[in-house]
């Protein structure tokens, strides 16, 4: 048998090295930045829903095509989501950590005066703010409404699929 | 033999202070109280109080706040419109955008103005209004989604919250969360007409007027609307009043926010692909 050159054996070792560095950097992770998110098992919107995804969800995207990335979730299953619903860094959410640690410090005083005034009703704080502050019943009542005002997710949906807009683009 | 349990009280609190562990904290105090040493009890409390005084604000805080603006923005601009079709549609273009902003986790909730000055306004934790004049000047719903796209930002970006924790400090208000409220209305009150002086009648900071209107011209893109719609509608209020400030006295003038919209486009690459929704807009926004 022949005897390989030295730096055969050299070159070989650089190739190896570079595939599995390549391979490494293809393995990239985003996050779910949307408040719910569909995987689909295709990349339009018409493809079956094959998992609901929440806020903050990491994945593992395998593939990128148009506006649609195929990814993988941390329980293993695969599926397309629409890309604008992705972010490359881990959203914070509604609390940051410093803010979370400062609610960790709060005594109950804080508690009893966020507690609602009754089912709706404006918060204990913003009820004395409104007393101190004069303001009329009928703007009471205008951000009382506003505050409990609710739209279905489906709602939003269909909106969305109405427009064009979204997932959902032509 | 008490100064050894003091040392270690001492100790204890001390990498409570640096460690932020408040169930610690609130060992060490208890631990102080019972050796009858209520002063030192009282320093323990004292601190965390301090520390979580300086801390940001919190989401529960964040609403309470919110709340209080809103009622003052909607006394002030003479209470919100009845007209329910018309404030769902709202709703359906502020969620859409909201729900692929920067800060999708919390509720927004979007109100008409019954005002004909044409301006729109952001309260923490997502009270968002815009006024009745303010819609007589849009032509399509991708301009309506810019519109709200700025007041979300506001409100992802903590803009007016930064302005509550300066005033916050400057008034000395060392208190966690919301318990200065409970046990000094009075401050909590000095706070939030702050805030409302700062919001209705100065402006914010112009950098941050000109962050909302570049993010929320990429939060409106991101869901599909075309980013250049908002230019329509900065040129349009441009030729309406020129770049009379009094006009739209508490934002930049015209000129530099087109500029700072149209750099972002540029620059975030969002291609006049999207769509405007004009015939969905006149239809709707009837109301």
């Amino acid at each position: 048998m022949r005897r390989q050159p030295w730096w055969a054996l050299w070159v070989g070792t650089v190739i190896v090295t570079v595939g599995v560095f390549s391979s490494i950097t293809l393995a990239e992770t985003v996050f779910v930045q949307a408040k719910t998110a569909k995987l689909r098992a295709g990349k339009t919107s018409l493809d079956r829903v094959v998992a609901d995804l929440k806020f903050g969800e990491a994945l593992e995207v395998l593939k990128k095509e148009g506006n649609w990335l195929e990814v993988s979730t941390a329980a293993g299953v695969k599926g397309w989501i629409f890309a604008n619903k992705t972010t490359t860094t881990k959203p914070s959410g509604g609390d940051d950590a410093l803010a979370k640690l400062g609610k960790s410090f709060r005594r109950t005083e804080a508690s009893e005066v966020t507690a609602s005034a009754g089912a709706r009703g404006l918060d204990k704080a913003s009820e004395t703010y409104a007393n101190k502050a004069g303001i009329t019943q009928q703007h009471r009542d205008a951000v009382d409404r506003m505050t409990a005002y609710q739209i279905a997710d489906q709602e939003v949906e269909d909106f969305l699929k109405e427009g064009g807009l979204g997932e959902y683009a032509k | 033999m008490r100064n050894k349990i003091v040392g270690t009280i001492a100790v204890v609190a001390l990498s409570v202070a640096l460690g932020g562990c408040a169930e610690m904290q609130r060992a060490a105090e208890g631990a102080a109280r019972r050796s009858g040493d209520e002063r030192l009890a009282r320093a323990i409390h004292g601190g965390g109080t301090l520390i979580s005084g300086l801390l940001p604000i919190g989401y529960e805080e964040e609403s309470s706040i919110g709340q209080a603006i809103a009622l003052q923005v909607v006394a002030r601009y003479g209470g919100v419109s009845d007209q329910s079709d018309l404030t769902k549609y709202v709703n359906l273009v502020g969620r859409a955008v909201a729900s692929t902003c920067d800060r999708p986790d919390i509720p927004y909730r979007f109100a008409i103005l019954n005002h004909e000055s044409i301006n729109a306004f952001a309260a923490p934790a997502g009270y968002i209004f815009v006024t009745r004049g303010l819609l007589k000047q849009v032509r399509n719903e991708a301009e309506l989604a810019a519109v709200l796209g700025h007041e979300i930002a506001h409100v992802s970006q903590k803009h007016i919250l930064e302005v509550i924790q300066r005033s916050k400090r400057l008034a000395g208000v060392t208190e966690a969360g919301l318990a200065y409220a409970h046990q000094n209305p009075e401050a909590f009150k000095g706070l939030i007409d702050a805030a409302v002086k700062k919001l209705l009648d100065e402006g914010l900071d112009q950098e941050k007027e000109i962050e909302a209107d570049q993010l929320g011209d990429v939060f409106a893109a991101r869901i599909g609307y075309d980013p250049t719609a908002y230019v329509g509608l900065l040129n349009r209020l441009k030729t309406l009043k020129g770049d009379d400030r009094a006009f739209f006295k508490t934002h930049p003038n015209f000129s530099t926010r087109i500029e700072a919209v149209q750099k972002v486009m540029q620059s975030e690459g969002l291609k006049p692909t999207g769509v405007m929704l004009g015939d969905r807009f006149t239809k709707l926004s009837k109301g």
